[in-house]
Order: C-alpha cells, then structure tokens, then sequence
C-alpha cells in the first residue's frame, strides 16, 4: 500500500484511475458475495436469470446494440404500448418492501410468550376443575371459573399491552418510511413526459438533472458535466462524474452507468433505463439484507433465561406438591386447584409488562438524547455493546469535505473544521494569503442557493460539487460575501475543470480600478499546476521557483496527502495590460493567454473532518472497554487518516506497516504482535480465512476495515459475533444495510441514513452523531442494572406468595392469601414500585467498567434468585404470616387450633365451628375471617415490599450513600402502592368478589418491624460486600 | 454464536454429569465439600436466627391475647343457627319409618348431644332467673339448668326414638355461643314449612322461646359447664304411606339485634334443612 499512497493523493477532483488500481481485487467480490448470497436463496428456475443481470455488460455495448437489446430507440423512446407490456412482465420499478411479520402474528406472539403459557395452563386447569366439581355437583360454585378468566383476562391485557407498546415504537418508524413519490422525465412515444418512477420499464430514455434522484439502473446515453453521488452503494463521499464512455469492465466502477436511489449531484444525464425495481444493484443489496435472519437480543434472550428460571422453580414446585398433595390423600380435584394457586403465586404476572414500560421509559429518554429506538429490546443491547463497528462517512465525519490545511509561505497552516469553522485562526496578515484567497474566491463556480439569508453559512445549501463547495463555505467565513467580491471582479472567461486539463482556470477584472490588468487564476491538481509555474510567492514576494523550493512544495504536498487529504495547487497571473487590454477577447478553444510560467501561491488541502465530537466519545467507547471497529468503504489512507484523528487508531499505536516503515525492514519481518492497530483492506480480507480474520479480531486493540464491500461488512460483523461479543454497527448506506440487520444492534443515521439502512436497524441516531451512541451506551447499561433490581424487587414477594399455598397444603391452616389477592399484589401494588426502579441513577460509574459478558454475566443470576427467593421472600413471608396470625389470634382462632383445620373450615355443613374460647362460626363468617386474613396477608406483604422497594435500590452501596430521596419516583412507588391498598381495603372491601375486607389500622404496623429487620439486614449484606470484595460473602450474595 | 448454541445429547449429559460430580475440582452440584459446607452452616445459622425471631414475635403477640375472651369478637356479631343431628351431607334428613336402622344414627347423634344436658351433668348447675339477662360479675362465674324437660316430646325422655318411629321426627335447633351477646326483646325460634302441606310442626320450649337467663356466655374457660339453650322442632309428617318430603325454615324472630336476614350467610340466624320420610 505504501508505494500508492502519494498517487491516490494526487488524484485530481475528478481521478478514478487509482481508485481503480486500488480496487481491482474487490470488485470481483463485491459480486461475488451479491452473487451467492441471492443464489443461496433463489430457486434454480430464477438462477439463470440472476447470472445475466449480474454479468451486466449494458456498459459494454454501444448505443446501436443497446438500442437492439431492449428495444428501444433513443431518440424516440418506447411506445406507451410496449412500456405498459413491460411493465406488466416486470413488475413497477420499486422495492420489494421487506416482509413484513403480519400484525396478527405478532399479536398472538405476544399472547403465548413469556409466562403467558404457564398462565394459560392456569386458567384451562381452573375450567378443568370446574368441570369436575360441576359433572359431580351440580351447583359447585363458580370461584373456579372466574379464576380461569382473570387469569385469561391478565394474559390478554399483558400481551394486548406488550403489543401496544411494541406498535407504538415500530410506529415512530414508519413516519421515515413516508417518501414523496419519485417523478421521472421520460421520452415515451417521441415525447417527453413526467411519470411517476414507479412506472419506468426497462427500456426507457430518462433525463436526470442535477438534484434528482437516479430513478433506475440507467446506462448513461449522454452527459453534460454530470456527477453523482454513489456513496450510499459504495461509501465514497466524492462525487463520480458520469459520461457516456465506458472505462471498466467493472460495471460498478465503469462511468457510463448510474445507479438506482443514488443522486445526480449536478450537471443532466440522458440514459437507458437497464434494470428497475429489485434486479436494480441496490435491489440485490436490499434482498441481501432482507436474507440476514434478525438475531434475538441480549435482553431477550436474558428475559427467555429469566422466564425459564421463574417457570422451571414454578412447575417443578407445582408438581412436587401435587405429588405431595395426592399422597397426603387430598383429592385429585383439590391438588388440581393446590397446583393452580402455586402456579399464580410463582409467576411474577406483572412483570414482563413491566419491562416493557422500563424499556419504553429509557427508549424515551433516548430519544430525547437524539437515539431514535425502533426495537424497544434495543435499549438494553447498547448497554452491552463490546464492539461498535462504525462506518466512516457521515457517521465519524461530518460527510462534507472541508479544508483542513493550508501551505503557503512554505508553511502548513490548520484551518478549523470544527462544524462551524468559526475559529479560523492560522496567519492571515501574509500578503501571499492575500493572493490565495483571491484565486480561492474567484476560481470557484460554486454558488449559494438563493433564499437562505438567515442560513449559518456552513448550512447552507450550495450549487457545486464538494470540494468547491468547501472552498466557497471556506472563504466566505474568512472573506465575508463571496458573491459580491466576484462581482467586483467580473469574470471574463472561464475553463471549468475536466479530466484532461486536471485544472480549472478563469480571468477576472481587478477590483483595482487602476489596475487594467486582468487576473488569471488556477487551481488544481498540485503537480499539473506546479508544472504551469515559474515562480512562487512567498511572504507576498514573486521569487523564482528552483530545485530547494519544488522540494518544499513536495514534503508539503506528501504530508498533507499523507493524512488522507485531498490536496489542491493554486496559482495566478497578472495578464500584462499592454498584451491584453481591456478589449481583448478571451478564446477559451484557442488559448490565446498564456498557461505557462504562472506564479505559484500555494496548497491548500480538503477532507471530509471528523466530526467533533467524535474523539472524545471514542475514548468514553473505550473506557467503556468497547472495541471500536472502523469498517468503511473509502479508501485506506483515508481511512486510517480519519480513524487516527478520532482516536479509533490511538496515537501511539502503530501499525504492521508503520513499524516497517520505521525499523525501515520488509513488512514481513515486523512481529505482528508489536502492532496494536491493524489496517485490514477489502482485497486483503477477500483471501482471509475465517480462523485468519478471528484472529486479527481477537488481536488488535484496533483495527480499521477499508474498501469493504457489503459481502464483507456482514463478514467482519460475524466474526466479531463470533468473538461472543455483542457488536453494534453504524451506517448509513443502503450498503451498510445488510450489516446493520445482521447486527446484535443495527444503528442507521436519521438525516444521511437511506431508507434501506433505517429499515434494517434497530436504532436510529436523528442527529447522525457518534457521540449520541456514548449516551445510549450509558442508559442501556444502566437499564440493565434497574432490571436486575426490578426482577429482584419483583421475585422477592412470590416466595411470600407461595408459602401460605404450601402451609396450607401441609399444615392445613386456612388459606392465608387467596389467588385474586395474589393478582391484585402483582398487577396492582407493586406495578409502579417496580417502574419506579428504573428511575434509580447508577450506583457508580457505569462507564468505567467493562460491557458485560453475554453469557456470564446474566440478568437473573444465581445469587439473584437465591437472595430474592430464600433471604428477603422467606422473611417476608414470615412477616406476613404474623400479620395472618395475629388477625386470627385476636378473633378466637389461635395458631394451635388453626393446625389441620382446613376440612372442617372449609366444610359448608360446618355452621358452629368452635374457636379457642368456645364461640361458634358459621361458614361463612370464617369465610369473611378468611378475607380478612388474605386482607392481612396482603398488608404484610405490602409493608414488606416497601422496606424491599428500598433496599433494592443499590445492589452494593449503602442506601444512605446512594440518597434515599434522590429518586423521588421510587416515593411516587410507595405512596400508589400504600393507596391502592388503603383502597382495596376499605374502598373496595365492601365488595365480596375481591376478598378484601376493612382491616383494623394497627394490623398495617405488625409487619412494620419484619420491613425494619429486612431493611437491617441487607445494609448488612452490603457493608460486607463493600468491605470484603471477592470474599465468599460477596460471590454468594451479590447479584 | 447461533451455530455453537446446540449441543448434542451426549453433550448435555456430560455437562450434566460434570456438574453433578466434577472429579477434577471435587465439586458436588457445582460446589466443593468445603463451599456447601459453608453455605450450609451458613443457612442454618441464618434460619435458625429467622425461627427465634418469628417464634419471638409470635410470642409478644400472643401477650396481647387474654386466655378468657378474643381480642374482637367484630367478625361474629349476630349467632347463626345450627340444627341436630348433624347430617352426612348437605342439611337433609332421609329415613324410613318402618326401618330402624335408617335413622340410628340420627339417634345416637342426638343422644350423644344432649349428654350434657342431663340431670346428672346439671345438679351442679344454678338455677336461674327466668326472662332477664344473667349477668354476673366474675370472679366466679355459674352456668344455668337448661332442664331437658322443656323440650317435652324430643327430650328423648318419653320418647327414646325422637319420634322417628313414628314419622314425627324432632330435630333440635341451636344458636351458636357468642361471647358478650346480650339479646333484646323476647327472642324465639320460629320455624315454618316452605311447601305447604298438611304436616304440621310444633315446636319446644312452647313458641319456640329461648330464654334470656341463658345470656350473656362468658366463654369457654370461665363459664364452666354453660349449656346453650335449645329448640326443638318435631314434625309431624301425614301418616300416608307415601313418600315425604318437607323443607323447614327456622329463624331468630323477636330480638332485633339477632339478624336473621344476610343474603350472603344463609346459617346467620336461620336455618333450613329437609326432611324426606319413606313409609
């Protein structure tokens, strides 16, 4: 690479040729990933018709041949007949939209993930048990039933609710997917008409102007300065000119084709229509990324895990007591009913809507912060990004060239390339600068749009190609009003640039009005325009151009192509006003002025500038232990340019290459382990094995991709997928689209991004900025911290839930807390609470740690399940079965007379039970003692998962230390779950279908001194982890 | 990371096995002797604390508790009703008249319960005052004679088959013991037939009275040998030979502060049950 790099660099506005040169390797492969990948999925009856679209050779023919192919003629175009049977054949010349997964699919989805399978069980097991107690009595009461349908009502509400959530983020999308129908100037019948571009068959002679959009495959009849911009196929920002010459075998290389959805920058182009809709180059592409399978997320396959664990504890719990019951010789029907209460208890039934909810809130704060979530899982996969895979264009830069370097007076000089370049600050008091300036506002066709006054220059939107336009936006920000400063020095003719001249020149009037002489200046190419001077100017001085200073020029030119930028001469002339005065006429075809023995002025050099921000996210990146990968399709130099100057390829690393270069030895020689950063081309990965690209996965700290073709894109994201990490990928290219889907996390640009790179991702950055990926960093990881507190929080009162079930079934107690209690515990009290933790700030600094392991570091952990379940769940239920206790002690029915009372209290023939003390209960007074005992219940739990709600606040620091009223949700949480129990209680507990009865007031203080212990304890719990790190007590009780 | 995620069976059970019993690191189910050791102990200790400290709190509140009268008595304001002998299944009465052995057990039943109620069990017993309340003082405090010879024809005293022998069957009603309840007016139990039929009923003390001298009941521990005063029903079934079926209702009238009308509670102060007699 290193021999090519000073020609890349010399490459004039309009150079291909090295590009080429470059890139002869890759093309191949460029085609040959299209290739197999449709032919993988194509039938064989669709193959043949593949390999002719894919051997395109419309380049290759003349307009004779084209004219036979398809039947058209050019001058005349199709006959409305024959384009209305083509298109009939062929389909309208649009996109396939990618499948999409019908609504109801989705819906139904949502109806049978989760736990909600283990509640449909539920529910199916309470008809089943009806069924029984109805075929053998027929007035057996209906508790059963309702059950069964407030459990079906709670799986139809949470899935109807998932699925709303879920809707309402795909929805942001589709407001991108709205696009203005694409017109179409096209010759039908002889005449020129506008159609929609939907309607263009193969065959068509359409004209494209400046600005439009490339309606089709189009093979290029005749061009009048035209340039497009391919970027979105292939990464390059500089414009490709387009003519009707064929240059490349390579149809995506030759310049007499343009693209479908790329866009004609300038200038107008007549073509053939070649190829339209989907057998369209970006078609293929398009299919390509529609083949690459969705992979599940990070967090839902920890939500899968999570589910697993509560289910696996759930069923087996179950069936063990059901196994327990019917050995305790309890009816079949009756462990049946046993089995039912288990499951309900197990299963945290609001929780999964509770993510959700968690999810949207952070998805909403994200796109407050810019990060637009499409896939509301998405959130968390940030969190745990280990590698980002960036593309370079418009997301690391700003995707506009800008002039980063000046060299006059032989000195190089930075000019600002901040976004608003507002702080110009290199010399501008040389009279040298004088003249460059001058040759940099007058050898310029760039304009302003009209119209946009109130525009900060740099927004401005300009009629030119790139890298005038940087030129004009340049000096206007240093000169002031361009336009009048070439008014004042009236153009008298002008050569625009070509690629046979490699330099444009123009001659002005001065603004002197007693200098008659006219101005002639020049820019282009560095060496064609120091072959055209004699002499330099330095420090406003002509001085004659000899061997010291054509070596000045040349470190100059070499460095700052070196770093990747496009490098630009300038120079003039004062045409003397004895040889051409006023009068002279100027003959641009005869040359009747001198281009030779010109006076040199200087260098001055463009690249498309990191953005600022940039380099300061990519050191957060990397101290978030994130891997940040470049892959690009622009050139390496420029590639390794922009990567060292955004810290991807830090400072003091070298490459394979740079140590060569140093020790000054052969490539080969260099110990590849000496190397920290790598940089990968396109044609070198196309001969990598796998095991060789793992490798250099797994090697370098940093590694930059250049010239990658999508084929490849996928291929670096699998290998990185591979290395178990979760790998985020930025783009915004239709070409980066089949990469972005492929991605644990697909992140596509909002204002650069194409349609098709939106579709695939799952994020989108509205402001195209790097750094915002930093922020959504932070919030995925802190979710997935308030998740883990959340599950914690949540599991915790299941094991107080399913005790009294077990009691009940062992010691025959009454039934300590009944099933619709349970539901109104987890679908009612504890639903904000449980929200209200993801509100809860980091407990340190998040992005100081690394991302977590996929597969060891888990959502739900061992010591998670063992905390919550066997510490704060048993001695929450021992808190509420005082609670319990203590309402039926101070009614008549103390704790020994309670043992084995089931039968008898639930015997509706039992009218004169007997309490300790000798008084007699009816049925259904005890029935009403019973509710008041799951009112209890209830209450316990409800104390008790305040003091949980606390706790969980931090996982390791004090509570005191973490600020117990910094997050004022969490109060929020408390007080809806203190009133919606005060409601339940007294509001509500009038009416017998919920069980709830009016409790005395001090039973809500029994449990209070249980809540204090809980809370005691687990300060406890944390002094030791914080105290003794990597102790026993810290692997065991730290989740 | 799709690809290397299914394991082969064989896999598994190796997993599986490894995890049982790694010989390697020594771990039994993932943990060394020394680590389940621990955390063993550590649980032990831990739920040790945990049972001291329920067995404790349970303690202090049992301390609330008074040994002779519950905390509240909120939840059983108003006595139901509850009939003997007590029946298999559901409040209904089958038998036979001309078979014995069909209605033994409803004997037996109810000779077991007013065992308490005769003469030898209540020599000790006070007699009271009739019509008032009894109320007393404590510290002492005395149950009164509920002699059995107010029930008259289903004492089992003149009668030792209760009139099922002769298609007259008693059936006793009682209220349920609360303690503290001080009935007003002058309760009865007033018992109806639901089909109307030639069957009449009568009832025993006369009208059904329950007198107030047996209020209020001072509990199980301090009112020693208290008797609940008792109805009984007799139904007289129509000597036809064909097959019976009559459905009592008997209610608390007469006291308005006994309630004898709950949708929900169908025992609180009423009672109903059916009689079915074959010939």
């Amino acid at each position: 690479m290193r021999q090519k790099r000073s020609e890349i660099y010399s490459v004039e506005l309009s150079g291909t040729k090295d590009i080429v040169r470059t890139d002869q390797g890759d093309d191949k492969e460029k085609y040959r990933g299209l290739k197999n990948n449709c032919l993988e999925r194509k039938k064989k009856n669709q193959e043949e018709d593949f390999q002719k679209e894919l051997q395109l050779d419309d380049h290759k023919l003349n307009n004779r041949e084209l004219e036979k192919k398809y039947g058209t003629n050019i001058i005349m175009g199709l006959s409305s007949t024959r384009a209305a049977e083509l298109l009939a054949r062929d389909g309208p010349n649009s996109l396939t939209p990618p499948k999409q997964t019908p609504e109801i699919v989705k819906f139904l989805k949502q109806m049978v993930g989760g736990f909600s399978i283990l509640l449909w069980v539920g529910a199916f097991l309470c008809w089943i048990a009806y069924g029984i107690q109805y075929s053998s009595d027929k007035s057996a009461s209906l508790n059963n039933v309702y059950l069964g349908s407030v459990l079906v009502l709670v799986v139809i509400l949470t899935g109807v609710f998932a699925y709303y959530q879920e809707a309402k983020s795909t929805n942001i999308m589709s407001s991108f997917n709205k696009m203005i129908p694409q017109q179409a100037l096209v010759i039908r019948d002889s005449e020129k008409k506008t159609i929609p571009a939907e309607q263009l068959v193969v065959g068509d002679i359409v004209e494209v102007k400046g600005g439009d959009q490339i309606p089709a495959d189009i093979r290029v009849l005749s061009s009048q300065g035209c340039r497009v911009d391919n970027s979105s196929l292939t990464g390059e920002s500089e414009p490709q000119p387009r003519s009707s010459e064929f240059t490349h075998e390579n149809p995506l290389e030759t310049k007499n084709i343009c693209f479908y959805s790329t866009t004609c920058l300038e200038g107008t182009v007549t073509g053939m229509v070649i190829n339209t809709g989907d057998r369209t180059i970006i078609g293929h592409i398009a299919s390509l990324a529609s083949g690459v399978g969705n992979e599940k997320t990070p967090i839902a396959i920890e939500i899968e895990h999570f589910v697993h664990i509560v289910a696996g504890v759930a069923v087996s719990i179950g069936i063990l007591f059901f196994i327990i019951a019917v050995s305790m010789k309890y009816r079949v029907l009756d462990s049946l009913i046993f089995l039912i209460g288990i499951i309900v208890a197990n299963v945290p039934e609001g929780l999964l809507g509770t993510v959700t909810v968690t999810l949207s809130l952070t998805a909403k704060r994200m796109a407050k912060k810019n990060c637009l979530v499409k896939n509301l899982e998405a959130v968390e996969t940030l969190g745990s990004t280990s590698i980002i895979c960036s593309d370079k264009t418009g997301t690391l830069t700003q995707n506009r060239m800008t002039v980063a370097h000046l060299w006059f007076d032989n000195q190089i000089f930075v000019a600002d390339t901040s976004e608003d370049h507002s702080n110009q600050v290199f010399d501008q008091s040389s009279s040298t600068w004088a003249s460059l300036s001058k040759i940099i506002t007058l050898c310029n066709r760039a304009e302003f749009k009209p119209g946009q006054e109130n525009v900060p220059i740099m927004k401005k939107a300009v009629i030119g190609d790139a890298s005038e336009t940087a030129l004009l936006k340049f000096s206007e920000v240093i000169l002031g009003d361009v336009m009048e400063i070439r008014k004042r020095n009236r153009k008298v003719v002008e050569i625009p640039f070509n690629s046979t001249n490699k330099f444009q020149l123009s001659i002005h009037e001065t603004d002197d009005p007693h200098d008659k002489r006219f101005l002639m200046v020049m820019k282009g190419a560095p060496e064609r325009i120091l072959e055209k001077c004699s002499t330099i100017m330095i420090n406003g001085e002509e001085h004659p151009l000899d061997k010291s200073t054509a070596k000045t020029f040349h470190t100059a030119y070499m460095e700052l192509g070196g770093l990747g930028e496009r490098v630009l001469g300038f120079c003039h002339l004062y045409l003397p006003a004895d040889e051409f005065p006023e009068t002279y006429s100027f003959d641009i075809d005869a040359m009747n002025f001198p281009t030779s023995n010109l006076c040199f002025v200087g260098l001055l050099s463009m690249i498309d500038p990191p953005r600022s921000t940039v380099p300061d996210a990519v050191t957060k990146c990397r101290s978030a232990g994130i891997k940040v990968i470049m892959v690009t399709g622009d050139h390496p130099i420029t590639a390794k340019a922009i990567a060292k100057s955004v810290g991807i390829i830090s400072a003091n690393s070298e490459t394979v290459e740079d140590i060569a270069h140093r020790l000054n030895i052969p490539v080969e020689q260099v110990n590849q382990r000496d190397a920290k950063a790598a940089i990968v081309t396109g044609m070198e990965l196309k001969d990598m094995s796998l095991e060789q690209l793992d490798e250099i996965l797994a090697n370098y700290q940093e590694i930059v991709f250049a010239r990658t073709s999508p084929q490849q894109k996928l291929i670096i994201v699998e290998g990185c997928q591979r290395q178990d990490a979760v790998v985020a990928v930025t783009g915004d290219g239709v070409n980066d689209s089949p990469a972005l889907k492929k991605a644990d996390i697909g992140i596509a640009m909002g204002i650069a991004g194409s349609d098709a790179a939106k579709n695939a991702a799952d994020m989108v950055l509205l402001d195209d900025n790097f750094a915002s990926i930093v922020t959504g960093v932070e919030e995925g990881r802190l979710i997935f911290d308030n998740l883990k507190k959340t599950i914690a929080y949540t599991l915790t009162k299941n094991i107080a839930e399913l005790c009294p079930f077990l009691i009940y079934i062992i010691a025959g107690l009454p039934l300590p807390i009944g099933t619709i209690t349970i539901l109104f515990i987890d679908l009612g009290t504890d639903i904000i609470p449980s929200i209200a933790l993801a509100y809860e700030k980091a407990e340190s600094d998040i992005m100081n740690r690394k991302p977590r392991h996929k597969k060891k570091d888990r959502l739900v952990n061992k010591p998670l399940a063992v905390y919550s379940y066997l510490h704060i769940g048993l001695m929450q239920a021992l808190g509420a079965f005082l609670v319990y206790f203590t309402v039926y002690a101070q009614e008549g029915f103390l704790p020994h007379t309670l043992i084995n009372l089931r039968v008898e209290w639930e015997n509706d023939n039992v009218n004169d039970l007997e309490d300790h003390y000798g008084q007699e209960w009816t049925r259904y007074q005890r029935e009403y003692l019973e509710w008041t005992g799951y009112t209890a219940f209830f209450v316990g739990i409800l104390v008790q998962q305040i003091a949980d709600l606390i706790i969980r606040k931090t996982r390791r620091n004090s509570i005191f230390q973490q600020g117990l009223f910094r997050n004022k949700v969490i109060w929020v949480g408390i007080a809806s779950q203190i009133i919606i129990g005060l409601i339940l209680s007294y509001g509500l507990g009038s009416v017998t279908a919920l069980n709830f009865t009016m409790l005395r007031a001090q039973y809500w203080f029994v449990a209070v001194p249980h809540a204090i212990l809980i809370w005691v304890y687990d300060e406890v719990r944390k002094l030791f982890i914080r105290l003794y790190p990597g102790s026993w007590w810290d692997k065991n009780m730290y989740y | 990371m799709t690809k290397n995620e299914k394991k082969s069976l064989n896999q598994c059970l190796a997993e599986w096995k490894l995890f049982i019993y790694n010989p390697t690191t020594g771990e039994f189910l993932g943990r060394t002797a020394k680590s389940w050791g621990l955390i063993l102990l550590f649980y032990l200790v831990f739920y040790g604390f945990l049972a001291a400290l329920f067995s404790f709190t349970m303690w202090v509140m049992l301390q609330t508790l008074n040994d002779e009268v519950p905390k509240y008595r909120d939840q059983i304001p108003s006595p139901g009703l509850m009939v003997f002998p007590k029946p298999v299944t559901a409040l209904e009465y089958t038998f036979s008249v001309s078979d014995p052995t069909s209605y033994a057990g409803y004997i037996a039943d109810l000779k077991k319960f007013l065992k308490p109620y005769t003469l030898e069990e209540q020599k000790n017993l006070t007699t009271c005052p009739d019509g008032a309340l009894f109320e007393q003082k404590g510290p002492v405090y005395v149950a009164c004679q509920f002699p059995l010879l107010l029930l008259q024809a289903c004492s089992g005293m003149s009668d030792p088959d209760f009139g099922y022998s002769k298609g007259k069957p008693c059936i006793l009603v009682k209220m349920n013991r609360i303690i503290g309840l001080k009935p007003e007016g002058v309760p009865r139990i007033d018992c109806v037939l639901k089909n109307e039929d030639q069957t009449n009923i009568t009832t025993y003390p006369h009208n059904g009275m329950i007198d107030l001298k047996y209020f209020p009941y001072y509990g199980k521990k301090l009112h020693v040998g208290y008797l609940q005063p008792l109805v009984a029903v007799q139904v007289t079934l129509a000597p036809s030979s064909a097959e019976k079926e009559v459905t009592v209702e008997c209610k608390i009238d007469g006291s308005p502060n006994l309630k004898s009308q709950d949708d929900r509670d169908k025992f609180l102060g009423r009672v109903m049950f059916k009689i079915t007699a074959h010939a």
